[in-house]
């Protein structure tokens, strides 16, 4: 009788001891499972003509969309084709030359119409020459495409799932007047691995980082803390360099120019820091998954700290 | 540095290293000493500059050998480390002073031409000698004034600072424009007195006209009468090295090289663009 009543104690028919360890083998799949998914979406494939890429590709794989239209802003004010107009507008002040990227030329063309550089991302133009640039980057292996980034994603249903149980289990478990120490922590350890798979927005591969590291140090005289001569590098310099060490190299150059354009002095400032922006959350979590095969996979779900 | 024909080169400064970095024909190009660590890393576009075998010469601006009191032997000690670690075979500074009884003027001041003056200044190069092991360059700077007291001519001015230290000379050769256009006096006849054949290199920069005055700027570009006086200068006798000297407000990089073109071609040495 004595043992029936116990059995009848343990919550949902399943010891504590027995759930937390399964809880966190299924934890532990995933957040593997995961890392390696990443890992592979991510390895791209290595580019020994990374060197030709033009600044605005170089933006996007460091800073996404909105750094790319930075690096084209730097580019056309360097020109001296672009300025600023009343309540934060951007307005022409030369006409388009040859040799420009269409991005530069739906900037351009915007800055006709006095569009604000935060709607420039919304605008049809510079949207479809963005993504023009993107699927470019795509075929070379050096973005990941929106699709592969989808699939990744999915793996948020799977630790939301357990999350789901988790909780569950926490609330009929304190019913039930059982500990839950162990689970909550284990259930933490699901909320950062689900904060990881939901912030992913990088898009850089990791053949694209390295090449990325290769382009700073090779386009080193072009970080702000060298105060480099904008002048005398031109609009291409210009533009690298706003690609390269992000937009504190618009403040740097026309600081006058960047905060009437409301540049968004944080967006991407790789550089100094010799890693990617720190604007987007992904860098944390891609250090891990490039720093080790699996063994990062564990620690950036948290997972392994939960095993034991 | 004396033996050996650099041609053109450039003031390296970290505006404009990528600049530098990319001229074909450089052989030799200036840093401030003052700007590099004595331990830390060099500047990163200095050292792919040694990396290519240009040489490099550390110009001291801060040592302010003609002051009155002796030279700092800190400073003194730094500019040599520089030198060392840039393998340098000469180094250069100012006949100038930048400070006096503690105060820090913040540029270069002309010294009166006294034999007092003289005295201190040979002094203090002689306190620097001791501690290089590679020769000095001594610069004349331009002057907007003279003193009062002036004992001296320029030219004995500074062939007897040169000839009581055995330190070669830093021509600029824009001072030499500068001070005979605001003195009203002929730059060749300085020329003429000067010992060319101790210049170990030359400085070549622009500048610009104030209320009437010739100001040494080197942020404006080299005029063509102090690029006549480079070819002046080169009949008589033409130094194993000049460099263009540009301190900011940096042009587009075609401007820079047509002015290295002209320094060039105004000496007789092959374009380095």
């Amino acid at each position: 009788m004595r043992l029936h009543n116990e059995a009848m104690q343990d919550t949902w028919g399943i010891p504590g001891p027995v759930f937390i360890r399964l809880y966190v083998v299924a934890l532990v799949i995933l957040a593997v499972g995961y890392a390696i998914h990443r890992r592979r979406s991510f390895k791209g494939t290595p580019d020994p003509l990374i060197g030709n890429l033009g600044p605005q590709q170089v933006a996007f794989l460091n800073g996404g969309d909105r750094l790319a239209i930075y690096a084209a802003l730097g580019g056309l004010r360097a020109a001296g084709l672009i300025g600023t107009g009343p309540q934060h507008t951007l307005v022409q002040t030369g006409p388009l030359t040859a040799g420009v990227t269409p991005l530069d030329a739906a900037i351009h063309n915007a800055a006709g119409r006095q569009a604000r550089s935060r709607d420039l991302g919304a605008d049809q133009w510079v949207r479809s020459s963005l993504d023009q640039l993107r699927e470019g980057l795509e075929r070379r292996g050096l973005a990941v495409s929106r699709s592969a980034l989808r699939a990744l994603k999915l793996w948020s249903f799977g630790a939301g799932a357990l999350l789901v149980i988790g909780v569950l289990r926490a609330i009929a478990g304190m019913d039930n007047n059982k500990p839950i120490g162990f689970l909550a922590f284990a259930m933490f350890g699901t909320v950062i691995l689900l904060v990881v798979i939901s912030k992913t927005s990088r898009t850089a591969t990791i053949a694209a980082q390295k090449g990325m590291t290769e382009l700073r140090s090779r386009h080193s005289h072009l970080s702000p803390q060298h105060s480099p001569a904008y002048a005398t590098y031109g609009a291409a310099g210009a533009a690298m360099g706003v690609a390269l060490y992000g937009a504190a190299s618009l403040y740097s150059m026309d600081p006058a120019f960047a905060a009437e354009a409301e540049i968004q002095r944080a967006a991407a400032a790789g550089g100094s820091s010799g890693g990617d922006s720190t604007s987007y959350s992904c860098s944390s979590s891609s250090s891990c998954s490039s720093s080790s095969s699996c063994g990062g996979g564990s620690s950036c779900g948290g997972g392994g700290g939960c095993g034991g | 540095m004396a033996d050996v024909e650099y041609g053109v080169g450039i003031g390296w400064r970290p505006e404009i290293s990528g600049f530098v970095a990319e001229l074909p024909g450089l052989r030799f190009a200036e840093v401030v000493a003052e700007s590099v660590h004595a331990h830390g890393d060099l500047p990163a576009g200095l050292s792919e500059l040694l990396e290519r075998g240009v040489t490099v010469i550390p110009h001291g601006v801060r040592l302010g050998l003609g002051g009155a009191e002796a030279v700092d032997p800190d400073r003194v000690r730094h500019l040599a480390t520089v030198a060392e670690r840039v393998g340098a075979p000469l180094v250069s500074e100012h006949i100038a002073f930048v400070r006096a009884g503690g105060v820090e003027a913040g540029h270069l001041l002309p010294l009166p031409r006294s034999r007092d003056a003289v005295d201190a200044m040979v002094a203090n190069v002689r306190r620097t000698q001791a501690e290089l092991a590679v020769p000095i360059a001594l610069e004349p700077i331009a002057a907007l004034f003279d003193w009062p007291d002036d004992e001296l001519s320029e030219a004995d001015f500074i062939t007897e600072i040169l000839d009581r230290t055995g330190a070669h000379l830093l021509l600029d050769i824009a001072n030499v424009y500068a001070n005979a256009r605001n003195r009203g006096t002929d730059p060749l006849e300085l020329l003429d007195k000067l010992p060319l054949d101790r210049i170990a290199y030359v400085h070549v920069a622009g500048g610009d006209e104030h209320d009437g005055l010739y100001h040494d700027t080197h942020t404006h570009a080299t005029p063509q009468p102090v690029l006549d006086l480079i070819t002046e200068l080169c009949r008589r006798h033409r130094p194993p090295a000049l460099m263009l000297e540009r301190d900011g407000d940096y042009p587009p990089a075609g401007e820079l090289r047509s002015e290295l073109d002209a320094i060039a071609a105004a000496s007789g040495y092959h374009p380095i663009t």
